[in-house]
C-alpha cells in the first residue's frame, strides 16, 4: 500500500460566496462547524487506522475559508491534524486563510499547532476589483493579516493574486504586484481569471453585465508577472506560482509530480494507490455518511498504468523545469520523449515544446498555449 | 385463396397520424400478434425510425380477417412517410387495390396528406378516408371529414371514423374495406408478371424481395428474369409475411409476398422493376419502372483520426441494406480522400450520416448538400455536376440549368403574408391558392431546389408556429443566372466550401458567409484569412485573429481528474474536424454554407 506523505484537508465554508469561484463552498451557519470537524477527525483517523500514510510531510487546509471556523473547531481540526504530522524540519503545514478573517487569536491557534506556512487570498489590492470579485475585504486587511501571521510566527507566507479581473487595466495589475512584493512575502499565485461554468461570474458576463479583459492585455499582465516577480527574487516554478528560492509549496509540489496525498472533507480529492477519489460535494452528506461509517466517496476511478503516464506528463508540464525523462522513465519504463514522439515532435517544430538531455518543458511560447500543448499527451 | 376474399391496400398518411398504431391493430384484430406483443408499431423495425418518428422502409404483412362469416386475406402495404421516398411509395402503391388514407382528427389534412391521396388516385386505386384519433378530446373528425371532400374531392359518404389507439371503429373499417375496396384482377394463367416494390437485405437470406403477383402463378424453384436489369435468377423460397416470414410453394395473381432467389445485393434489384417467367416471358414490364433518381449529394470525408478506409467499410456495410445512396470516391484538393454520395433527399442524407456515426462508429465531416444542375458547355457538351467544386470555369459554360420543385404549402390563412415573403427571398413563383377552409390554405409555388434545401422546412415551421407542412417534387429543369462563388482560406481555395448562387445574390451571399466561417472556425496560432471570390475577383474578406493564450491557471487543488477532463474535453472538440493547410476547421463551418440570407 502506498505510503502517502501529504494530506489535503477541505473546510467548505466560507463568510459569503464569491461568483467567480467554483470550488465547493457554503456560507457557515451556526452550528455547523463541530459536526463538520468531527467528522473531519474521524475520516482521517480512519485512513490512519488503514495505514494508509505513516507521517505526513505536507498538509495544506483549504476550502472554502478555513479560517472562518470557530477558533475553538480550529484548534481542535488541527490539534487532530498534528497527531500524524512528521518532524518540525521536514514539515510544510499550510492553512489558507482570507484577510478580515484572522483575528490575533486564530493566528495563534494556527501558530501552536505547527501551522507555518499560511496562504492569504488577497487576489488584488484595488478596491474595485476586490467588488467586482464579491471579495468583502479591504486591501489594507492583507497587509494586517500577514502582519499578524509573522506576529505569530508564521514563518511563510504567501498570497493569492488574480489578473483579468473586470476593469483590471495594466497598472493596476502592477499596482497588485508592487503591494505584494512590498509584504516581503515568499510565495505568490498569481491567476488567470476563469469564467467557470456555472458560476454568477459568467452569468454576468454571458448577460454583458461585465466586459472581460482584451486577451492581448491578459496576455501582456502575465507576461509582466513572470518577468517583474523574475527580477524581484521570486521567479516562477510553476504555471501560476512564484516562489523565493526553496520557498516553493511542496504540498502543491506532490500534485504536479502526480504522487499519492490523502484528501479529506467534503468535495476533497484524494489519490491513493493509483485511485483518484473526490469524496461527495455536499456537506450535509459527508457528515452523515461519516457518522453512520460509510465511505463519503463521490468518485473513484482506478487510473490504467498509460492514463497515469499521461496524467504525469499532463501534470510536470505545468512546471517551469518541465518532466524529468530520467524520473519519468524510471516510473513508466520509457523515455517521455519516445512515448509522446508525435505530440514532442509537432509542437517542438511550432516552438512551444524544448527538449534538452535532462527535462522535456514548455517553452515561453508554450507556457501561454499550456491546454493545447499537454492535452496532445493525454 | 379467391382473388374475390383478397384485398390489397395500403395506409397512407401525413407524419404522426396513426398510421403503424392503425396497422399494428389490423395485426392484432386478426390474432398475427396477441395484444402482448402489440408494442408501439411493430412494422417500423429501425430503431431511428421508431426515433424519429418516421417509416423508412416498407413492409408487407399478410393477415386473415373473419368477416361476416367469411375469412379474407389482407395484404398490408406499408409505405414510406417521407417526401424524399416518392418514387418507393409509388411503387408500394402500385401493388396494391386500395387504399386508407389516414387523417389525424385534431390536424386535419395535411401536405404530405394532399400528396399521398394524389399518388394513389394516380394509380388508379380506390380510397377510403378514415379519421383517426377520434378518442382525443381536441379531435374535430367532423372538420377532418369536410376538409377531405372539399380538398381532395373525395366524398365524406364514406368515411370511418376511428381510433387506432383504443380500436373504436376498426371493426367498421374492416367491413369496409372489404365492401368498398376491389378485389384484385389478376389473370392467373396469363404470362408471369411480378412487381418488386421494395427490397431488403437479410444477412442469412441475401436480398428479400417484396412482391405481388399481377398475372400468372409464381412458383418456387422457378428460373425467373427481371426483365429491368435483364438477369435470370432461380427462386429458392417464397413466403409471406404473417408477420413473420413464412415460406410457402407459389403465388398466384392478386397475392402479396416475398421472394428469396439468392440475390447477394441490394444494387442487383431494383424497385419498380418486373419479374417474370425466364423461359416464357411476358411480352412487357409493367409501367412505371425508374431506375433511382439521387436529387442530392454530399460529400463525406473521414474526421481528424478516422482513416478512409473505415469510411469505405463503414459506407459499405450500410449500403447493404439501404442501396437508395449511392457513394463514389472523390478526392478533394481540400480535404483528400473521401466519398461523394447521392441521396433521394434531405432527410435521407441525414439518416445516412446518422447511421454512420451510430451503427459504424465513424465520425465524418459532411460537406454541405447540394442538389444536381445540368450545364451546357459552349462545345455543345452536356453534362451534369454534383457539387459547386466539380463546375467548370464559368467561361467554359454556355448554360447552367438547376432543379425545379413543385412545392405544395397548408398553412394557417394568417401566415400566408409570411410566406410569401419568404417565397420571395428563395426565388419561389406563386403558382395557385386553395382555400381548404376558410382558415387553412393550400399553396402552390415553384422554387429553385436549392433555395429550399436547408433550413425552409424549419423556417415554415416557425412562421406558422408549427402548424405549417410541406411537400414537394422535381417537376424539372430551368436554365438560371447562377455563378460560382469560391472561398479562399489563406488564399486556398477550399472547393469544399464553394458555392452556387444566383448572380444577384453573390455578393450579399458571399459577405455574409464568410462572416459566419468567422464564427465557427476557431482561433488558432496564427492569423486565418478568408476570402470570397466569383472567378478571380475578391468580393469579400475576413480575418481570424490568433490567439494568445490558452492556460488554466489553477490545478484545481489536487482534483487532478477534473483538469484532465476539462483538456480532453477541449480535444474532443477537434474531432470533426478537417485541416485544410494548417487551419483547422470543424463540421459546422461546412454546413454554413447553406444558411439563408436573414
Amino acid at each position: 500500500m502506498t505510503n502517502c506523505r501529504a494530506l489535503y484537508v477541505h473546510v467548505p465554508f466560507c463568510r459569503t460566496l464569491c461568483g467567480y469561484c467554483d470550488f465547493y463552498s457554503e456560507v457557515l451557519t451556526a452550528g455547523r462547524a463541530a459536526p463538520l470537524v468531527a467528522a473531519l477527525v474521524r475520516e482521517l483517523a480512519g485512513y490512519a487506522a488503514r495505514g494508509v500514510f505513516e507521517r505526513f510531510d505536507t498538509v495544506f487546509v483549504g476550502g472554502g475559508t478555513p479560517t472562518v471556523l470557530p477558533p475553538s473547531e480550529l484548534d481542535r481540526l488541527l490539534r487532530a491534524i498534528h497527531a500524524y504530522v512528521g518532524p518540525v524540519g521536514r514539515l510544510e503545514f499550510t492553512v489558507e486563510a482570507n484577510p478580515a478573517t484572522v483575528t490575533d487569536e486564530v493566528a495563534a491557534v494556527l501558530a501552536a499547532n505547527g501551522v507555518n506556512r499560511v496562504s492569504i487570498g488577497a487576489q488584488s489590492f484595488s478596491r474595485a476589483e476586490l467588488r467586482v470579485l464579491d471579495r468583502t475585504h479591504d486591501p489594507d486587511d492583507v497587509v494586517r493579516t500577514s502582519a499578524q501571521c509573522r506576529r505569530a510566527g508564521i514563518r511563510q507566507i504567501s498570497l493569492d493574486l488574480i489578473f483579468g479581473i473586470p476593469g483590471q487595466g495594466l497598472d493596476s495589475w502592477h499596482e497588485s504586484l508592487r503591494a505584494a512584493l512590498a509584504l516581503g512575502v515568499e510565495h505568490l499565485s498569481c491567476y488567470g481569471l476563469t469564467y467557470e461554468a456555472d458560476t454568477p461570474l459568467l452569468r454576468q458576463r454571458d448577460a454583458g453585465l461585465i466586459k472581460p479583459v482584451d486577451e492581448e492585455v491578459e496576455t501582456e499582465m502575465y507576461e509582466t508577472a513572470i518577468d517583474w516577480l523574475a527580477g524581484a527574487g521570486l521567479p516562477q516554478y510553476e504555471i501560476s506560482n512564484f516562489a523565493r528560492p526553496g520557498a516553493q509549496c511542496r504540498h502543491n509540489l506532490v500534485y504536479w509530480h502526480n504522487q499519492p496525498y490523502v484528501g479529506i472533507g467534503p468535495a476533497a480529492a484524494g489519490f491513493i494507490d493509483d485511485v483518484r477519489y473526490k469524496n461527495v460535494a455536499d456537506t450535509a452528506a459527508y457528515v452523515e455518511a461519516i457518522q453512520n461509517g460509510r465511505s463519503p466517496l463521490g468518485e473513484r476511478e482506478q487510473l490504467a498504468p498509460a492514463r497515469r503516464a499521461g496524467e504525469t506528463a499532463m501534470l510536470e508540464l505545468r512546471l517551469v523545469e518541465g518532466i524529468d525523462r530520467q524520473r519519468f522513465a524510471e516510473r513508466y519504463g520509457q523515455d517521455p520523449v519516445v512515448m509522446f514522439s508525435d505530440a514532442i515532435a509537432r509542437h517542438g517544430a511550432a516552438g512551444l515544446l524544448a527538449v534538452s538531455v535532462t527535462h522535456v518543458r514548455l517553452t515561453r511560447a508554450g507556457l501561454l498555449l499550456a491546454n493545447r500543448v499537454s492535452a496532445d499527451f493525454l | 385463396m379467391d382473388q374475390q376474399h383478397i384485398r390489397n391496400f395500403s395506409i397512407v398518411a401525413h407524419i404522426d397520424h396513426g398510421k403503424s398504431t392503425l396497422a399494428d391493430r389490423f395485426l392484432q384484430r386478426s390474432g398475427a400478434i396477441s395484444e402482448r406483443d402489440l408494442k408501439e408499431q411493430v412494422l417500423d423495425d429501425m430503431d431511428l425510425e421508431r426515433e424519429r418518428g418516421i417509416t423508412i422502409k416498407a413492409s408487407a404483412v399478410t393477415i386473415h380477417m373473419e368477416v361476416d362469416g367469411e375469412t379474407y386475406m389482407f395484404n398490408l402495404i406499408d409505405t414510406p412517410g417521407h417526401v424524399d421516398f416518392h418514387y418507393e411509395v409509388d411503387r408500394a402503391l402500385a401493388a396494391c387495390d386500395g387504399a386508407l388514407l389516414v387523417v389525424d382528427a385534431t390536424q386535419g389534412v395535411q401536405a404530405q396528406t394532399v400528396a399521398n391521396a394524389y399518388a394513389a388516385v394516380n394509380n388508379n386505386l380506390d380510397i377510403i378516408p378514415v379519421i383517426n384519433k377520434i378518442d382525443l378530446a381536441s379531435a374535430t373528425p367532423e372538420d377532418a371529414a369536410l376538409e377531405i371532400e372539399h380538398v381532395l374531392g373525395i366524398s365524406a359518404e364514406n368515411v370511418q371514423f376511428v381510433s387506432a389507439k383504443t380500436g373504436e371503429g376498426v371493426q367498421e373499417l374492416v367491413r369496409a374495406i372489404v365492401q368498398h375496396l376491389p378485389a384484385p384482377q389478376g389473370d392467373p394463367q396469363a404470362p408471369l408478371q411480378v412487381l418488386i416494390f421494395d427490397s431488403e437485405y437479410n444477412d442469412y437470406r441475401g436480398v428479400i424481395c417484396y412482391v405481388r403477383v399481377m398475372h400468372g402463378t409464381v412458383r418456387k424453384g422457378q428460373k425467373v428474369l427481371l426483365m429491368g436489369r435483364q438477369r435470370t435468377h432461380q427462386i429458392t423460397e417464397l413466403g409471406k409475411f404473417r408477420p413473420q416470414m413464412t415460406a410457402c410453394d407459389q403465388l398466384a395473381a392478386g397475392e402479396t409476398g416475398y421472394m428469396v432467389a439468392s440475390i447477394k445485393s441490394l444494387h442487383d434489384v431494383t424497385v419498380g422493376d418486373t419479374i417474370t417467367d425466364a423461359a416464357h416471358p411476358a411480352p412487357q414490364q409493367l409501367p412505371g419502372y425508374q431506375p433511382p433518381q439521387h436529387m442530392v449529394f454530399c460529400d463525406f470525408y473521414p474526421s481528424t483520426g478516422e482513416t478512409f478506409d473505415a469510411l469505405r467499410e463503414a459506407l459499405e456495410r450500410l449500403s447493404l441494406n439501404d442501396a437508395s445512396f449511392s457513394f463514389t470516391p472523390q478526392h478533394s484538393d481540400a480535404l483528400g480522400p473521401g466519398y461523394r454520395c447521392g441521396f433521394l433527399g434531405l432527410l435521407h442524407m441525414d439518416i445516412v450520416q446518422e447511421r454512420l456515426e451510430r451503427e459504424c462508429g465513424v465520425s465524418v465531416v459532411q460537406t454541405a448538400p447540394s442538389v444536381t444542375y445540368e450545364i451546357t458547355l459552349r462545345d455543345g457538351t452536356r453534362k451534369r455536376v454534383e457539387s459547386a467544386g466539380d463546375l467548370p470555369e464559368m467561361g467554359h459554360i454556355e448554360e447552367l440549368r438547376e432543379p425545379i420543385i413543385e412545392l405544395a404549402i397548408i398553412t394557417p390563412a394568417d401566415s400566408i403574408g409570411n410566406i410569401m415573403q419568404l417565397a420571395e427571398q428563395r426565388r419561389g413563383e406563386y403558382k395557385k391558392t386553395e382555400y381548404l377552409s376558410p382558415q387553412r390554405v393550400l399553396l402552390t409555388y415553384e422554387f429553385p431546389f436549392n433555395e429550399i434545401l436547408y433550413d425552409f422546412y424549419d423556417k415554415l415551421k416557425s412562421m406558422t408556429r408549427g402548424y405549417g407542412t410541406m411537400d414537394y417534387h422535381v417537376i424539372g429543369y430551368r436554365a438560371s443566372d447562377l455563378v460560382k462563388l469560391d472561398i479562399l482560406i489563406n488564399t486556398v481555395p477550399v472547393d469544399a466550401l464553394s458555392l452556387i448562387c444566383h448572380r444577384t445574390k453573390a455578393e450579399a451571399r458571399g459577405r455574409r458567409f464568410l462572416i459566419k466561417l468567422r464564427r465557427e472556425i476557431p482561433r488558432q496560432q496564427f492569423e486565418i484569412r478568408l476570402q470570397a471570390a466569383i472567378g478571380s475577383k475578391v468580393i469579400a474578406a475576413e480575418s481570424i485573429k490568433p490567439f494568445r493564450k490558452d492556460v488554466t491557471a489553477k490545478c484545481y487543488g489536487g482534483d487532478v481528474t477534473r483538469k484532465r477532463k476539462l483538456l480532453e474535453k477541449q480535444k474532443e472538440g477537434k474531432k470533426r474536424m478537417k485541416t485544410v493547410g494548417r487551419v483547422e476547421i470543424p463540421q459546422k463551418a461546412f454546413m454554413t454554407v447553406l444558411e439563408p440570407e436573414d
